[in-house]
């Protein structure tokens, strides 16, 4: 049963393709638990369809047709989207990660290797840790995979998402009795203590 | 829903597709390349492609209508939300290559979704009819931002600048515009 969800301007962006790579990674991710959500996504591309159909036309090169359907009549390439994480729920298979590290005691953190202004990982907490405290600076998305985290706008369980609105004071507590893993992307926060140099080494 | 469903004018449009997707039929393909290719240029330069640019990516993507018009799926999504999806991902592997040359991520919107429930088969197509009437009907500022989202590849905090209003009421405004749509819809599902 998922309970918390992205914000309809989330689900819009990722819809219109504009979200940074890192942040629609956990928004996929999310969507890979979540029908309700897919089907907010689904109205949002009718919307990109419907703003397609009343833009005004802008034309094309006098050849276009031509070469594309001389291009048509080519063998397609092969487009390979090798699996690299299969214990990894949704589009996360295709990702791409460095090292794990462990950040603070009872923390690991393994960077997703992304493009464009936003940057994400997977954290593993171990039962009883809290989440780095930290601050916002932009949008910032957890999704849970595994285990279950406290903070105070309730209990996020696999496939929720946390997308907070502002600060938040209070970092999340894990209360599940295996680690909880997340993947969290943001477009940049600042964090204190352990995780500060962290991102310093990361070199964020 | 009650009486005979109406008719969308994107029936045609989806008829074009599945002729192409049967027998390769080329003069169905120049029809939706002469609709299509210049909405998509359009689009991709109101996203802040150059023409060259925009031309290029609007080529291959009427390549993509022509290679995969065998994937359409009426009953999942209409001609125009189907072809903008084709375009938005290009788009978006394109701004990722300009930055990963040696990579290729695969596009999260490419995961294989689970099959449409029965009773959503007819709504696809009555759907992008609808969102399209429904968008009329949407005060000036929801629209704004609905369409900045769209047109623009901008954080959510650059529209708030754009807009000269403040991110909460950015996102409070989208939100409404989507219950807007969603309640539009309501009573086809
Ligand atoms: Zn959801």
């Amino acid at each position: 049963m998922i309970n918390h969800h992205p914000s309809d301007a989330t689900l819009t962006s990722y819809a219109a393709g504009t979200l940074p790579e890192a942040l629609g990674l956990v928004t996929a991710t999310h969507l890979s638990f979540c029908p309700a959500c897919r089907d907010a996504v689904a109205l949002a591309e009718a919307v990109g369809g419907s703003m397609l159909e009343d833009l005004a036309p802008v034309a094309m090169a006098d050849d276009a047709l031509v070469q594309v359907l001389a291009r048509g009549d080519m063998p397609e390439p092969p487009v390979m989207t090798p699996v690299r994480e299969a214990k990894l729920p949704g589009p996360l298979k295709y990702c791409s990660f460095g090292r794990s590290w462990l950040v603070a005691p009872g923390l690991r953190w393994r960077p997703l290797r992304t493009s464009g202004r936003a940057w994400g990982g997977l954290l593993v907490a171990q039962p009883g840790r809290r989440f780095p405290r930290h601050a916002h600076t932009g949008l910032e998305l957890t999704c849970v995979l595994r285990g279950s985290f406290v903070d105070a706008n309730g209990r996020y369980g696999a496939g929720d998402l946390a997308e907070p609105e502002g600060d938040h004071d209070d970092p999340p507590s894990i209360d599940s009795d295996e680690p909880c893993v997340c993947v969290i992307a943001s477009e940049g926060f600042r964090l204190g203590g352990a995780f500060g140099l962290l991102q310093r080494m990361i070199g964020l | 829903m009650t009486g005979a469903p109406r008719m969308s004018p994107d029936v045609g449009h989806a008829a074009l597709i599945q002729a192409v997707a049967s027998h390769a039929d080329r003069q169905a393909f120049a029809e939706l390349f002469r609709h299509y290719a210049p909405r998509v240029k359009a689009w991709l330069m109101r996203s802040g492609a150059a023409a060259g640019a925009a031309e290029e990516l609007a080529q291959e993507t009427m390549l993509m209508v022509w290679r995969k018009a065998s994937l359409f799926d009426g009953a999942r999504a209409g001609p125009s939300t189907w072809i903008f999806t084709i375009a938005r991902n290009l788009r978006i592997d394109r701004i990722r290559r300009e930055r990963h040359p040696e990579e290729l991520m695969p596009d999260p919107a490419d995961e294989p979704e689970e099959p449409p429930q029965a009773d959503r088969l007819l709504s696809a197509m009555e759907r992008e009819d609808r969102v399209r009437q429904a968008m009329g009907t949407l005060s000036a500022e929801q629209a704004d931002v609905v369409r900045l989202a769209f047109f623009q590849d901008k954080p959510h905090s650059e529209i708030e600048r754009d807009l000269g209003i403040p991110l909460g009421t950015v996102k409070s405004r989208l939100r409404l515009a989507m219950s807007r749509l969603r309640s539009a819809l309501e009573d086809l599902c």
